[in-house]
């Protein structure tokens, strides 16, 4: 078997590993500005799909295709983000003869609709928050949109069919904002997905984000994995998973899993994929809902990874090539200890998280004990604009969550990322928070932190580094100046190498 | 020698003197320390202070993304860092921008998705005035203060390069 990944970044040096390992030769694809990613330079072979634009590279079908035929390639693993959930892509590999490694296209079309997938889970007879069954038609009447909305109740979330990261999704707290709610969330999800479809649900409050992951085999077998925690997470989008969930006893994981595989078992899932859930309220053996189903591999898979010690990329391979899944199911359901993920990006909390794209100097990334560090970059690289500004997943294990949390501390002290802003500071702050590492918060926790904190920087140094970072700045200065060269002059230009300005020329390019 | 050096809005003057090899009397606006300093990669320092506690600390300091921008980075953290003549530039540019005109420049390369006011338009401090996407994010920028749109120099779909100046406030 020879993998084409259709992807780039982390994801896509994390599948190339699998392979290594496998002793399966990879084959990339590359955007301009990615020539010198690391993706490309650790795969076997790489071939250009075209100019930056997403649209026009890693979102081109059929250059993908192309590149497939060219290098002899026979399956494609489509990462996540992109082409993942991308029922045609699929399809369209099946009808070039690829071995797609993921879900049937049928699989991805029928849950990638939210309806959809929430009657599937009706079908498998798990709980889905309360909502309008079918989304509304285009031409729905005002009067007709109210009723629906007065038998939902309020507050309630408008969300589009085809949504997905936030997006086309409005909460709506009166009646009178309704109507307006709507025409933008379909507008937004008009403009993201190409579809305007939009249906209600009822807003549970104070929500934790709990998901399973699961692994499905040609043969039937399904087995779901211990839970994750995503319930950190700003603007809808998560900033820290972690495995097992502080608030999940074990009855409610047998629980979870159960309906995480009959959910799958209702659409003939294969490959990997997980089952989404919102659980209400404090209590720990509360009620569950199921939200959605992601048929890809997540970005947030390695702290299932950390706490079982099973490679769910080898397996997503492994049961593509026709295996079996002969996983023992309790060593899923069981964690060893516990995982925490830091997704690491290119933006400056300290300006609204604003991403901050530009030349990485030098990279020292965290190791040592406990520590897993999945990156895709790497020092004179320089990340670009055009695509998810996440740079690197930052995993610590411990014996337990505590544990866990002292040494995502420790490692992200160590993590040193130069000439851009990234989002560790904004992780070091988070690590100290008493709700945090008391797992008290819910998925509105962080915005919630985030708006009364106004602004105050995740930098702050106190009294003694900031004397620290005067003198060794002091110091620099004087070494540079000795040697002929200024630290500052360096940004400033005419001491630039030739390579810096080129990479700050594709930086800028547009 | 001399260096005027600003963190955080807090200019220290600091004066080096080199006292052996790697080693460095320091004073921070006249308050004395001894540092022993050696080089830890192109961008780092590795200091140990020579107060007796020896404590040890590793810093690095590299050039940011923004033109003449210097980064410092400890422990997780990163804070820009203002050196010598930096300091009157920026303190001038400070000066004028509170008096008079204010530009709300292009932070990073993308496309202007809206322009949310218009010359002549009143702008409260922190309102938003354009969104650009970059990223496949939408980032609103707002004016740096309250005042009166003198221009704006770009409509929605415009390309922007990272400085470009956008709005012009008054």
């Amino acid at each position: 078997m020879k993998i084409l990944i259709a992807n780039r970044g982390e994801i896509a040096v994390r599948v190339i590993r699998a392979c290594r390992e496998m002793g399966l030769p990879t084959v990339a694809v590359y955007s301009d500005c990615d020539r010198t990613a690391r993706h490309v330079r650790e795969a076997h072979q790489a071939f250009r799909l075209g100019p930056n634009e997403a649209a026009r590279s890693y979102l081109d079908i059929d250059a993908i295709l192309d590149v497939a035929r060219r290098s002899g390639a026979d399956a494609v693993h489509p990462g996540y983000g992109f082409l993942a959930e991308n029922a045609a892509f699929a399809r369209a590999c099946r009808e070039a003869g690829l071995t797609f490694i993921g879900p049937s296209p049928e699989a991805i079309a029928r849950m990638g609709s939210k309806t959809a997938a929430r009657a599937v889970a009706i079908r498998a007879g798990v709980p889905v928050v309360p909502g309008t069954e079918r989304p509304f038609e285009p031409d729905a009447t005002g009067e007709e949109i109210v009723r629906s909305a007065d038998a939902v109740g309020y507050p309630l979330v408008v969300k589009a069919v085809a949504g997905g990261g936030g997006k086309g999704m409005r909460v709506v707290d009166e009646p009178t904002d309704l109507l307006a709610a709507i025409r933008t969330a379909r507008s937004e999800a008009g403009a993201a997905f190409g579809d305007t479809s939009v249906y209600l649900e009822r807003r549970l409050m104070r929500p934790r984000h709990i998901e399973i992951q699961l692994l499905a085999d040609h043969f039937g077998t399904v087995v779901p994995f211990v839970e994750r925690e995503c319930s950190i997470q700003r603007r809808h989008q998560k900033v820290v998973e972690e495995s097992p969930s502080i608030s999940v006893s074990v009855a409610l994981r047998q629980k979870l899993a159960a309906a995480a595989a009959a959910v799958a078992r209702t659409v003939e899932y294969t490959n990997a994929g997980t089952i989404e859930f919102l659980l209400a309220g404090d209590d720990a053996d509360g009620m569950f809902y199921f939200l959605e189903m992601n048929t890809r591999l997540q970005v947030e898979h390695s702290v299932t990874e950390m706490v079982t010690g099973l490679d769910l990329v080898h397996w997503q391979i492994r049961i593509a090539r026709g295996e079996r899944l002969d996983i023992d199911p309790d060593r899923a359901l069981t964690p060893l200890g516990h995982a925490i993920e830091c997704r690491i990006y290119a933006e400056d909390p300290d300006q609204g998280f604003m991403p901050a794209p530009g030349l990485i100097r030098a990279l020292r990334p965290a190791s040592g004990p406990g520590i897993r560090d999945d990156n895709g970059v790497n020092a004179g690289y320089a990340v670009p604009v055009y695509y998810d500004s996440m740079i690197a997943k930052l995993v610590a294990w411990g014996g337990s969550r505590d544990d866990a949390i002292a040494r995502m501390s420790r490692a992200l002290q160590e993590y040193q990322v130069l000439g851009i802003r990234t989002t560790i500071p904004f992780f070091v702050w988070l690590m100290r928070q008493t709700e945090y590492r008391g797992g008290q918060y819910d998925t509105t926790w962080l915005d919630r932190v985030m708006a009364a904190r106004q602004g105050v920087s995740f930098n702050e140094l106190d009294e003694g580094d900031t004397r620290l970072a005067t003198i060794a700045a002091a110091i620099d200065t004087l070494l540079r100046t000795r040697a002929g060269s200024s630290t500052a002059g360096l940004a400033d230009g005419p001491v630039q190498s030739l390579w810096e300005r080129a990479a700050r020329l594709e930086a800028l390019r547009s | 020698m001399t260096f005027e050096i600003e963190i955080d809005g807090t200019g220290r003057t600091v004066v080096v003197e080199p006292d052996g090899p790697g080693r460095y009397r320091v004073a921070v606006d006249g308050e004395a320390h001894e540092v022993h300093a050696e080089r830890a990669g192109e961008f780092g320092l590795s200091l140990i202070v020579g107060d007796g506690s020896h404590a040890s600390r590793e810093l690095q300091i590299a050039p940011g993304a923004a033109r003449g921008e210097l980064l410092v980075t400890l422990g997780g953290r990163t804070v820009p860092v203002i050196v010598n003549g930096r300091t009157r530039a920026r303190r001038a540019a400070d000066d004028t921008g509170r008096a008079g005109l204010q530009m709300v420049v292009a932070p990073m390369p993308g496309r202007v998705v809206r322009v949310l006011v218009s010359a002549g338009d009143e702008v409260a401090a922190r309102q938003g005035v354009v969104v650009v996407e970059a990223m496949k994010m939408e980032n609103e920028l707002r004016s740096p203060k309250a005042g009166k749109v003198k221009e704006v120099t770009v409509t929605p779909g415009t390309s922007v390069e990272a400085g470009r100046v956008l709005v012009v406030i008054e």
